[in-house]
């Protein structure tokens, strides 16, 4: 079988949470050796959040939230407050190529985990920073905050919601995942530099500006126009019909995006309703544009009746773009993430079999991406303190009691 | 308001020409050559992301009207002009557009002669649309062992959803990340799921194969072989909720989007002269919001100390709060909260990030000068690197790079005379 892409790159991820964590995953999982340092005195909140503790039962071990972002690495246990800690630390660096932190600044310094420390102790390695809003600039540099605070710092919360009405949440910690591919690219771009050169260098990431990357035509309509775009919903600027549609049962619905003549006459059809495609309010792309509330009303009316499910299905089998709104149970069931490779049943030691995410892509020359066991807390101690690192099991007990390993 | 404009060179540290296509230094990827057989965003954002660091990009545009994404807004003053595509011009900075018709067989020769030399193609048309023009992945694969295929779906090249249609809006609902979007709703009839401002399924498939992408220049290093790649952006979007499949898969809790299952916050609220989000879920942040609102009367009760405590008073805590915020500044609440430990942040308009004084000292921004659209501000990179920074220069005019590609390629004149008076180019 032909070599995992990161075969013999080495990782000293000091990253916790989400987007630290996520990066160190795709890495992992390509074939990176990933060496998470953790440490009792701040424990990853991966590992005791409440919301994915196994059947409810607590243990750092237990929880799907870690495993789920922490596949593929090796865990190890290091106190960085002490001196000692802080010298392994340094020992494991120049062992490695890359380093992770996704601490706000003011811990990175506390901690010693600045670039310039970092660098000092092994000057061509390739740094990963990731943080709310960037590691330089002016005072929000220093800011605690997670993903969504980036999104409403770039002006995104603001645009999103019903138009005319107050500014709303973007759902969930997107942000965290999208910068964390984007920086596993820009990542490997930097390694391939030093490769070339010798040269490393820091990568400085900034969720803020991965968000305003992503809301790209509203930054553009600014710049263009000086005027903030505002909330459009799901008003799109070339579809329409362009919007979600209530559904049978509860909070069900279905999302419609028709974007030329021939799906708008195949959903009439579909609708029982060919009179609607010859309506000369709707008979071509700039009409219904023109009309798009009038045809949002009719649809309204139409889907209300039906599952989200088979109309999403009934509508795609004749050519028009629809999809249901699932629910967890729909979407850990959904027969398209099973057959195409998505979820995958893990059994742990400790939790028993259950469904968790595999990676979103998939590579012909990777048949089998490296999914080995979410780590337990230490669990590589003696492998990387010893084997890698040289301690004796004597050195490695004294830390232990030391606290240093801990 | 007025624009402030800025150049990349303080960043750098070289002189630049960004209205110009030369670039004045040498990126990471300056050696590598990429065809884009690609429109509006998923590819062309994955696309961009090579071309900003130094590779080659052709961009193969439909002969006549271009990419569609030409026709997308926002335009100077709302006039629509598909040289001058706000979108456009910022998921097509520094490549060139070749303007071909690979399903024609004369094009699908130029297409041939173009891949031979290239390290990857990227495309995003639906799945099979390849094969049907008689380039499946095999025959690519056989002209250019080394070439890396990267394939930008809704849904992927396998599976029941295979050939669904696909749109953003489509691929951004069907996750529990668009089911929650808007966040704490309070009427599950008339709140409907709402897309993000923007194209962010695509955007994030698009990043997901371009991190592939380096995977597989990685590994041909290793082997000498190149590969396909299935990026799918519905996955990618589903993938963002992993804090939501850890409650389901592990606790047996399904995602609800109604207020009363989130408590802590997590809603922009208003507050003297705009909105502030902040969150309240640890003692510790909590005790802190209740120091930085002045310790109010409303909140002087143990019943909100425990997490328990605030959650099951969720109403009231958040009425109070509510409250209090609007007898203050957005300046004040944020930097004195962040003091404290809060996390709070401002939720600014478009305009107030853009003039933000922290994004200008990054240089987040940096002007570039197209012949036809004009000078803008662009939001200059996805993620910031000291040694090789992305460099954006102007988008390509349709078609403007035909002759240099052709002759390139040793097409002699009159042949691509006939090509394009068979409207193949």
């Amino acid at each position: 079988m032909a070599p995992l892409p990161l075969e013999g790159i080495r990782v000293a991820d000091f990253s916790w949470i989400i987007n630290g964590p996520q990066i160190a995953q795709w890495l992992a999982t390509m074939g990176a050796e990933v060496i998470k340092i953790e440490s009792q005195v701040y424990i990853d909140i991966g590992r005791i959040n409440p919301a994915g503790m196994a059947d409810g039962k607590p243990g750092p071990n237990r929880n799907g939230f870690y495993h789920m972002l922490n596949y593929g690495k090796k865990a190890i246990n290091l106190n960085l407050g002490t001196p000692k800690g802080y010298d392994l630390a340094c020992d494991l660096i120049r062992k490695s190529d890359l380093v992770i932190e996704c601490f706000p600044r003011p811990v990175s310094e506390r901690l010693n985990l600045t670039y310039a420390r970092i660098k000092a102790v092994k000057p061509d390695i390739v740094m990963i920073s990731v943080s709310l809003l960037g590691k330089t600039g002016t005072e929000p540099s220093s800011w605690v905050g997670w993903g969504p605070m980036a999104c409403c710092f770039a002006g995104m919360f603001d645009a999103q919601g019903y138009p005319g009405g107050p500014p709303r949440q973007t759902g969930g910690t997107w942000p965290d995942y999208a910068i964390a591919s984007a920086v596993v690219f820009h990542t490997l771009a930097a390694l391939r530099h030093r490769k070339r050169t010798g040269e490393g260098q820091w990568i400085d990431a900034s969720m803020g500006e991965t968000v305003i990357s992503q809301m790209n035509e509203w930054f553009m309509d600014y710049f263009m126009n000086h005027r903030d775009r505002g909330q459009w919903g799901n008003r799109d600027a070339m579809m329409a019909p362009h919007n979600t549609y209530k559904c049978k049962g509860e909070d069900r619905w279905i999302a419609i995006a028709v974007s030329n003549d021939a799906e708008w006459n195949a959903l009439c059809a579909v609708a029982l309703h060919p009179e609607w495609a010859r309506d000369a309010r709707f008979v071509d792309r700039a009409a219904r544009l023109n009309h798009r509330e009038e045809i949002d009303a009719l649809l309204r009316d139409w889907t209300r009746s039906h599952d989200h499910r088979e109309l999403a299905a009934t509508l795609q089998r004749v050519g028009v773009p629809a999809g249901p709104v699932l629910d967890s149970v729909e979407l850990h069931e959904d027969s398209h993430l099973w057959k195409w490779g998505y979820w995958m049943k893990m059994a742990h030691h400790e939790v028993g079999e259950r469904i968790i995410p595999g990676m979103p892509v998939k590579m012909s020359n990777v048949p089998e991406l490296n999914y080995s066991m979410p780590p337990d807390v230490g669990q590589h101690n003696r492998e990387i303190f010893g084997g890698l690192l040289g301690l004796s099991d004597a050195e490695i007990q004294t830390l232990m009691e030391q606290k240093v390993i801990y | 308001m007025p624009v402030q404009t800025r150049t990349v060179s303080a960043m750098c540290g070289v002189a630049l020409t960004i209205g110009s296509q030369r670039r004045a230094m040498s990126g990471a990827l300056d050696d590598i050559k990429v065809i884009e057989y690609a429109e509006m965003v998923s590819g062309p954002i994955c696309g961009k992301m090579f071309s900003d660091l130094g590779a080659e990009v052709i961009k193969i545009e439909a002969p006549g009207a271009g990419d569609p994404a030409r026709q997308y807004p926002p335009f100077p003053d709302d006039q629509p002009h598909p040289e001058k595509s706000g979108m456009f011009l910022y998921l097509n900075t520094g490549k060139k557009s070749l303007t071909l018709d690979p399903a024609t067989p004369a094009g699908g020769e130029v297409f041939k002669r173009l891949i031979s030399k290239a390290d990857f193609l990227i495309e995003n048309h639906p799945a099979g649309f390849l094969e049907r023009i008689g380039l499946p992945y095999p025959a690519l694969h056989a002209l250019n062992p080394r070439l890396i295929v990267v394939s930008i779906t809704p849904f992927g090249q396998t599976g029941p959803y295979r050939d669904w249609k696909g749109s953003d809006l489509i691929e951004w609902a069907m996750s529990l990340t668009g089911y929650n979007t808007p966040t704490l709703i309070d009427d599950g009839e008339r709140e409907n799921p709402l897309r993000a401002p923007g194209h962010i399924a695509d955007m994030m498939g698009g990043t997901n194969a371009a991190a592939a992408a380096m995977m597989a220049l990685f590994q041909r290093e290793l082997t000498g072989d190149g590969q396909w790649i299935d990026a799918p952006c519905w996955q990618a979007t589903v993938n963002t909720s992993k804090i939501e499949m850890a409650a389901y898969s592990y606790l047996g809790i399904p995602f609800s989007r109604m207020r009363g299952q989130t408590l802590v916050g997590l809603e922009p609220m208003a507050c003297r002269d705009g909105y502030v989000y902040t969150l309240w879920a640890a003692d510790s942040h909590y005790q802190a919001l209740k120091k930085l609102l002045g310790n109010p009367d409303g909140l002087d009760t143990e019943l909100f100390d425990t997490l328990a405590g605030r959650q099951q008073n969720d109403d009231v805590l958040r009425l109070v709060i509510r409250e209090e915020l609007k007898k203050h500044d957005m300046k004040y609440l944020v930097d004195e909260g962040q003091k404290l430990g809060l996390t709070i942040g401002p939720v600014y308009k478009v305009s107030q990030a853009a003039n933000h004084p922290h994004l200008a000292a990054r240089d987040a921004f940096v002007a570039i000068e197209h012949p036809v659209a004009g000078r803008f501000l662009f939001p200059r990179q996805m993620v910031s690197m000291t040694a090789t920074p992305a460099i954006p220069s102007r988008a390509p005019m349709l078609g403007e790079h035909n002759k240099e590609i052709l002759d390139r390629l040793a097409i002699p004149r009159e042949d691509q005379h006939g090509l394009h008076a068979a409207g193949v180019i």
